[in-house]
């Protein structure tokens, strides 16, 4: 049980130094844009000088960028997120809304990546090489599909042509297959391949040719030993794919009307609304260490050497 | 403002069928009550209360909920609404309105004369931040009660556009006991005295539901009905992408989209089972706007060549097929006080551009063909709204570039736009600006709304600044009654059409496209749909 405890442990100690890094970059990277935050917030608007003052005063503009520095980390370290200069309301709020819709959506993403490209290298590990060129051919091709064409794609012909699923905004199950097979096209490709190169390297290890020696069928070989040994490599790539979807959704939520976090980082980018940015930010840096640590804790369970 | 700073420019998927069935009726007949209307619309506002919130969005979402105190119709006449009369004093100063006693907020609370003072105080109160409302009554000073149903209004200086202002879903009445809570509270959900009750409110990125107030009875003339609205509901879902909306309504996904594309909106028009309606938003048409202040655009022959030079007319219809209407005047035709004689002064006309541009000195050319004059290019940085501009900036690029003349395309993030507009560092800018009045023509060109660093955002983009210009403004705000305001504002339009301060180019439309079951569909003075006279046939 120690062996466990120990790296997560340094894990989350290094984490915090991870969320620290984010919350700065965050915050000087915002800062260096161009335009004052109270001008690109009263952009397009019609606001008089009394309104002007106002949020200057509500939200602490005028202050030297050190105090700001300050008071935005003393914030954070409180658990105080603040309000979205833009939403007029609070930033766990505004982002609470969204996260389960994200959520839902990453957890449809990753058990689809995962079921998939298992079967789809399991069965394209072969050693004939028109079979693997052919997969080798569609995988490049689904990689190099940008996601919003795809989700078009299976939008007009799924929705408005065949009206199976629903195309726009459905928050039921029904409607996160669309979105959730248009975000997972790219990562069962990559996935696949990783998978089937490692597929292919085990079956010629000897435990292969004793497996098969005990008369141990070909397809229980595959899905019972040799998986777990291309599994390695796979799930780092997984983790990663996870945390990039946090807010790496965007497109595909403003395609499929669907709400999410993704959407919400554009808008708040674009408006300079600092405190739903540094939310966000620190969301997924959040995550990403999450991911990671579960990354290394399945690699335990999958490699027994990693233990070691 | 209704574009984006940044928008994401999706490719529309061509194949998007537009096979659908005859889907149920067609709207004849006289309007039936009942069902509920499900709408998909483009843009979500990031508040819900119309006294903060300055968009188009939030006055669509608005305008259920809530009644102004007055009512303009689409002539631009003003007549009661929640308030019965008015007088207005000698000096202008002194409003005085009756309010109708039979008004109730969806809350229960009663519509009376300390509502109206605790809407009024609330839109002009610094902490509600207000990013429209309060600049729309900014003369206003302070209001009391009489008696229960009437109140008086002071102004600080007298303001013809004031019940014009009032007339504004940005105005409109909110129940007090509402307005306690803190602002945050009102972005998410209000309750007014509308035909329409929401009660969940503004869900973020998914949309809003309303239901029928059943106990409507306040409906102002020419408001096609009275009594409580025919829809039982309306169900409004946020779908920001264009060819998504599109195919969600040719789908039968949904009954009723807005904010329809131009090659959709041409597509819809010619697809039995479905209609299309459209009205120009009221305020600043679609323009390009020069720099007046500084660079080749300083001196008035160059923005004249400029404007008789380019063929707007053929690039508007070749951008948007004849989905918009091309501009002539800084106006829109749908803003009461516009004035339709300025047209004349919308020509297309190379060969004058040509000697306007010879006379203004820019005689030499350059390798490349373009003007110059003393050895340097007449040339000209655009600086975009918004990067769906790039078809019409394209087209007016090649135009100019007929002329001899130079445009530099500058497509900027908001901060780097935000930037150059304070700064002055532009020769060309494009936008337009929705607006109910003709009052909007101080907003674009008072000396005292250029934008500066001291100052911050605002709006007179050309930065233009004329004597005679800045006394009709205050002239205008001064006049006796409407007409007189018209006049002031007609001449102003004449004295800009003249200088050539603005280059107008199309009237920006809000649209409509529904399945032909929809019936009732009509706009408001503001080009706001009216939930309220929609009924559906099936």
């Amino acid at each position: 049980m120690t062996g466990i405890v120990k790296p997560v442990v340094l894990r989350l100690a290094a984490s915090v130094v991870v969320l620290w890094g984010a919350a700065t970059a965050t915050f000087f990277l915002l800062q260096a844009t161009p335009g004052r935050t109270v001008d690109v917030l009263l952009a397009r608007t019609q606001a008089g000088p009394e309104v002007r003052a106002q949020i200057v005063a509500d939200y602490r503009l005028d202050d030297s960028l050190p105090t700001q520095y300050l008071t935005y980390l003393e914030r954070l370290v409180t658990g105080d997120f603040g309000s979205s200069y833009v939403l007029r309301r609070p930033v766990v709020d505004a982002i609470g809304g969204q996260l389960p819709y994200s959520l839902q959506l990453i957890a449809a993403t990753l058990v689809l990546t995962v079921i998939a490209s298992a079967l789809l290298a399991v069965v394209s590990a072969n050693r004939r090489r028109w079979v693997q060129s052919s997969f080798d051919a569609i995988e490049s091709l689904v990689v190099a599909v940008p996601p919003f064409w795809l989700g078009l794609v299976l939008m007009g012909v799924f929705s408005f042509t065949l009206r199976w699923l629903p195309a726009i905004g459905a928050t039921s199950p029904l409607g996160l297959v669309l979105p959730a097979v248009a975000l997972a096209a790219a990562p069962i490709a990559v996935l696949t391949r990783v998978l089937r190169e490692g597929v292919l390297h085990a079956l010629t290890e000897p435990f292969a040719l004793t497996a098969r020696s005990r008369g141990l069928s070909e397809v229980a070989l595959r899905t019972r030993h040799v998986l777990r040994h291309a599994a390695l490599p796979a799930t780092a790539l997984l983790g990663w794919i996870a945390g990039s979807l946090i807010g790496g959704a965007v497109i595909i939520e403003i395609v499929f009307a669907r709400p999410g976090v993704g959407r919400l980082m554009l808008s708040a980018v674009q408006n300079k609304d600092m405190p739903v940015v540094t939310g966000v930010v620190l969301l997924a840096a959040a995550v990403f260490v999450v991911v990671t640590i579960l990354v290394d804790l399945a690699s335990r369970v999958i490699d027994p050497r990693v233990r070691g | 403002m209704r574009r984006m700073l940044i928008g994401l420019a999706l490719v529309a998927l061509a194949a998007v069928p537009s096979c659908a069935a005859a889907q149920g009726a067609a709207a004849q007949g006289p309007p039936r009550p009942g069902g509920t209307l499900r709408l998909a619309i483009e843009d979500e506002p990031e508040c819900l209360d119309p006294h903060q919130s300055p968009t188009e969005a939030a006055r669509l979402l608005d305008r259920p909920l809530v009644d102004p105190l007055v009512h303009q119709d689409d002539k631009g006449v003003l007549r009661p609404w929640l308030a019965t009369h008015w007088t207005v004093s000698a000096d202008r100063l002194t409003y005085t309105f009756t309010l109708r006693p039979d008004v109730r907020f969806s809350d229960g609370t009663p519509f009376d004369a300390a509502a109206v003072v605790a809407n009024l105080d609330h839109v002009v109160a610094p902490a509600t931040k207000s990013l429209l409302a309060a600049s729309l009554i900014s003369a206003y000073r302070a209001s009391t009660v009489l008696d229960a149903h009437t109140v008086r209004v002071q102004l600080s200086e007298p303001d013809s556009t004031f019940l014009a202002a009032l007339a504004t879903t940005s105005l409109g009445m909110e129940s007090p006991r509402t307005l306690r809570q803190d602002p945050a509270t009102l972005c998410a959900n209000i309750v007014g005295t509308g035909p329409f009750v929401s009660h969940d409110g503004l869900q973020p990125q998914q949309g809003i539901s309303y239901v029928r107030n059943p106990g409507y009875a306040w409906a102002p003339e020419g408001a096609g009905h009275a009594g409580p609205a025919y829809l039982d509901g309306v169900d409004v879902q946020f779908v920001p992408d264009d060819a998504a909306r599109y195919g969600a309504l040719t789908s039968g996904q949904v009954d009723a989209i807005m904010s329809v594309s131009p090659t959709e909106e041409r597509e819809l028009g010619a697809s039995p089972g479905f209609l299309l309606r459209t009205k120009a938003f009221p305020g600043i048409n679609y323009s390009y706007w020069p720099n007046t202040a500084s660079g080749p655009f300083a001196d008035p022959s160059v923005r004249k060549a400029f404007q008789v030079g380019v063929d707007w007319p053929q690039i508007v219809r070749n951008v948007y097929f004849g989905t918009r209407q091309v501009a002539r005047g800084v106006l829109s035709p749908t803003t009461p006080g516009f004035d339709r004689s300025v047209a004349k002064n919308y020509v297309v006309d190379p060969a004058l551009a040509g000697r306007l541009l010879d006379r203004a000195g820019w005689t030499g050319r350059d390798s490349a063909g373009y003007r110059t004059k003393d050895g340097v290019r007449l040339r000209l940085r655009h600086l975009w709204s918004d990067p769906s501009i790039e078809d019409l900036a394209v087209q007016v690029q090649a135009s100019a570039r007929q002329l001899g003349i130079e445009t530099v395309e500058q497509n900027v993030d908001g901060g780097t736009f935000v930037k150059s507009l304070l700064a002055g560092d532009y020769d060309l800018l494009d936008t337009s600006f929705s607006a109910a009045g003709p009052n909007v023509l101080q907003v674009m060109f008072d000396a005292a709304n250029i934008p500066t660093e001291e100052r911050g955002i605002a709006n007179n983009v050309s930065r233009y600044d004329q004597s005679d210009i800045q006394a009709d403004l205050v002239g205008a705000l001064a006049a006796r009654d409407q007409d007189e305001q018209h006049r002031i504002y007609g001449a102003v339009q004449q004295r800009i059409s003249a200088d050539v301060a603005v280059f107008p180019v199309y009237s920006d439309m809000a649209t409509v496209g529904a399945r032909d079951g929809v019936g009732g569909i009509a706009f408001d003075n503001e080009a706001t749909p009216d939930f309220y006279r929609i009924w559906l046939a099936s």
